[in-house]
């Protein structure tokens, strides 16, 4: 059984994680995890203080825990990137403060280090309104770049074809093939996905009601920097990790919001896209770095995700993730791992790891944070 | 000429508008800035919160722009507070026939007002009721109260169910914290509403500043009906108060205690986990609702024991506007 702590800030629980149902467990070790929590108040996704809680809380969690892997998301320049109005030499400071997270996180953990920025943002061009639609336009979890389009008539496509700042129409068998061995669900993938030219982004049926000031930018190739090989493609990441877990100590650490553009250290280029179709910083991204196969249909872009969330379902409080992956990066590891970061439900859910940590928010609401036990080692 | 939508009265003229700044006056009539302006988005009804009306069901919820409020705590400030005219881009301009067509596309229930304050686009929904009407579609809002006698009865014929925001319980508190002068329309128009239509009420708790009106709170909502509803948020203060303290939820649960003896159906959520968000039955004490407590991923319903509306084990009649919709079938996925 995974073990969910919800930390309310002064007030925690114990649930289940796969039921939610209240649980006990006094576990020492739990309860060290509990003090770990209490010790380290979630700033909030936009506070320049985020990312310093995930450097402290990590670097608590491995003097606790002595784990042989780590995976640390770093996700604040992503949500303030998208959402606060700020001038560029704002930007540049607030990369330059991450960048200085992660060293300090490296210097102090001695990990080495496997250090991925997700993409670059770039200014928002412009939206293209899907509002009224005879058929059902939906945008899933923040993608700016994929719509799904659902029972379209004559009409909503004609108009969308007609749209300049739309690059693709692309269909379900279309897309599919794209992507040959991988795995779905034929109807949970929407019958179009509509693909928007580079810096433009959709106002639709599930889009955030925050006015977005940058979304991902054409982000074909991100950084990778690390002295313990070559990842040439995002499915290559997890093979990289593995030939040396065991040998030493790593860290695989996420930078959100930052690509190819805006990377400071040396780095080699790897390919983040199959065909017309790159990955934005989300959870299709992580899952094909964590189990180094596609998983673009795991949570399809644009799937009517409304009916999973009102269904009677398993891991209420791990968002749309409706499962935990079998075939994580690490869950099958005999080593000690943990994973922490602000990138709220992806930590405890894509890489299985023994034990995460991680910020409760949601749509930038700050609620606290969560810390799941897969496994004690 | 004066507005008589909300108990502000603005004074509105050709070349000025009032405090919610969605009236205009267009040749001495009184006229909607925006109408048919919406944001649209899906809900559960239990994230809303009604967790007495329609349980299970999906809800299309709606918003306009604009708020005769100006809570230092908002927390959708970025909607309500903001100059209507900036807000265009967030709202898409449909019919009443457009937006009920988009609530059956999208397999909804009911449709909730909730994102920012009805009064302040009334005509709009006024013809935006007939049509949900004719689909079969009952409809819902969130509401400050604050609205005149007259546009009370207008928010009652449109919408069935209704929580309001009783914010506090003293006219003091609403001049600092709220911005209006005077609490007692508000308190009028609770008591009015209660008589007409289904009505639960949420109070947000701010530590330190409205935490010690629970009770008194709780004596007046009992002396109207001590079946209504009442919904105690944690508040996570935003806009001016960002940097306020969090409330203290030992405490506050504790202090509950006292409510409960006056009320029947008393909850605190907006957190994580929350342990006060099932319904026991006020006879028996079985718990006949369960409910998850997600935080800001909202409220849902986890199990509903109840035959119809009656308690399964003693038979007594819980307090349930409309009907139960069973959840949809779990659907699994492994990457």
């Amino acid at each position: 059984m995974s073990l969910a702590i919800v930390d309310a800030r002064e007030w925690q629980n114990l649930l289940d994680l796969r039921t939610g149902k209240k649980v006990q467990d006094e576990n020492p070790r739990t309860l060290m995890l509990r003090d770990i929590l209490k010790r380290h108040p979630y700033p909030g996704d936009v506070d320049i203080l985020s990312n310093r809680w995930v450097t402290d809380t990590a670097l608590d969690l491995i003097d606790a825990y002595e784990p042989e892997f780590a995976c640390v998301f770093y996700s604040h320049q992503y949500f303030a990137g998208r959402y606060t109005p700020m001038s560029e030499e704002q930007r540049k400071a607030m990369i330059e403060n991450v960048f200085e997270e992660v060293e300090r996180f490296t210097e102090k953990s001695r990990f080495a280090p496997v250090i991925v920025g997700s993409g670059d943002l770039v200014p928002l061009s412009g939206e293209i309104d899907l509002g009224k639609m005879d058929g059902i336009a939906i945008s899933s979890h923040w993608s700016a770049r994929y719509v799904g389009l659902h029972g379209a008539s004559s009409r909503d496509l004609d108009r969308v074809a007609s749209h300049p700042a739309i690059e693709k129409i692309v269909r379900r068998e279309e897309w599919i093939d794209l992507f040959p061995g991988a795995s779905y669900q034929a109807d949970r993938i929407p019958e179009y996905l509509l693909v928007a030219r580079a810096g433009w982004g959709f106002v639709t049926t599930g889009t955030p009601m925050r006015k977005a000031l940058r979304v991902p930018g054409a982000n074909f190739e991100i950084p990778l920097a690390t002295s313990l090989g070559k990842a040439a493609t995002i499915t290559g990441i997890r093979s990289l990790i593995h030939a040396n877990l065991g040998r030493k100590k790593i860290a695989l650490i996420i930078v959100e919001g930052v690509g190819m553009r805006d990377f400071p250290m040396p780095h080699t280029p790897c390919d983040n896209s199959v065909g017309w179709y790159y990955y934005e910083p989300a959870d299709a991204q992580y899952l094909t770095m964590s189990t180094g196969t596609h998983q673009v249909f795991a949570y399809p872009s644009g799937y009517l995700y409304q009916d999973e969330l009102d269904a009677k379902r398993d891991y209420p409080f791990s968002g749309y993730f409706l499962d935990i992956p079998r075939d994580a990066l690490v869950s099958e590891f005999p080593g000690k791992s943990i994973a922490v970061g602000n990138h709220s439900m992806f930590v405890h859910v894509i890489f299985g790891a023994d034990i995460c940590l991680e910020c409760f928010a949601r749509n930038l609401y700050n609620q606290g944070c969560l810390g799941v036990i897969h496994r004690f080692k | 000429m004066k507005c008589s939508y909300c108990e502000w009265r603005c004074e509105l003229r050709e070349d000025s508008l009032g405090i919610c700044r969605m009236y205009s006056l267009d040749h001495g009539k009184i006229q909607e800035r925006f109408p048919n302006r919406w944001s649209y988005s899906v809900s559960r009804v239990e994230s809303l919160p009604f967790y007495h009306a329609h349980p299970g069901s999906r809800s299309l919820t709606i918003g306009t722009s604009g708020c005769n409020f100006s809570c230092r705590y908002c927390s959708n400030a970025h909607i309500a507070l903001h100059d209507p005219d900036t807000l265009s881009e967030h709202t898409y301009t449909m019919t009443p026939e457009e937006l009920v067509g988009m609530g059956q596309k999208l397999n909804c229930h009911n449709i909730v007002f909730n994102v920012n304050e009805p009064t302040v686009s009334l005509p709009a929904l006024v013809k935006l009721k007939e049509v949900a009407d004719r689909a079969g579609l009952p409809m819902g809002c969130l509401t400050n109260a604050y609205g005149t006698m007259e546009s009370t009865e207008l928010l009652a014929s449109i919408f069935d169910f209704i929580n309001i925001g009783l914010k506090g319980f003293t006219s003091r508190f609403y001049r600092e914290f709220i911005g209006v002068k005077n609490i007692g329309p508000i308190l009028r128009n609770i008591r009015r509403l209660a008589v007409l239509r289904h009505v639960e009420v949420t109070t947000p708790v701010i530590q330190n500043v409205n935490d010690g009106q629970l009770d008194v709170i709780a004596e007046f909502l009992a002396d109207i009906n001590p079946e209504i509803p009442w919904h105690i948020f944690r508040l996570l203060p935003e806009y001016e108060m960002k940097s306020a303290e969090y409330p203290n939820i030992e405490r506050i649960g504790h202090a509950l205690e006292s409510a409960r003896k006056k009320l029947r159906y008393v909850y605190f959520h907006n957190f994580v986990g929350s342990e006060w968000v099932n319904t026991a039955c006020p006879q028996c004490g079985m718990e006949v609702i369960e409910r998850l407590s997600l935080g800001c991923g909202g409220d849902k319903l986890d199990d509903f024991r109840c035959l119809g509306n009656q308690c399964p084990r003693c038979g007594y009649e819980i307090k349930i506007h409309g009907q139960y919709v069973p959840p949809l079938k779990e659907r699994r996925v492994s990457a």
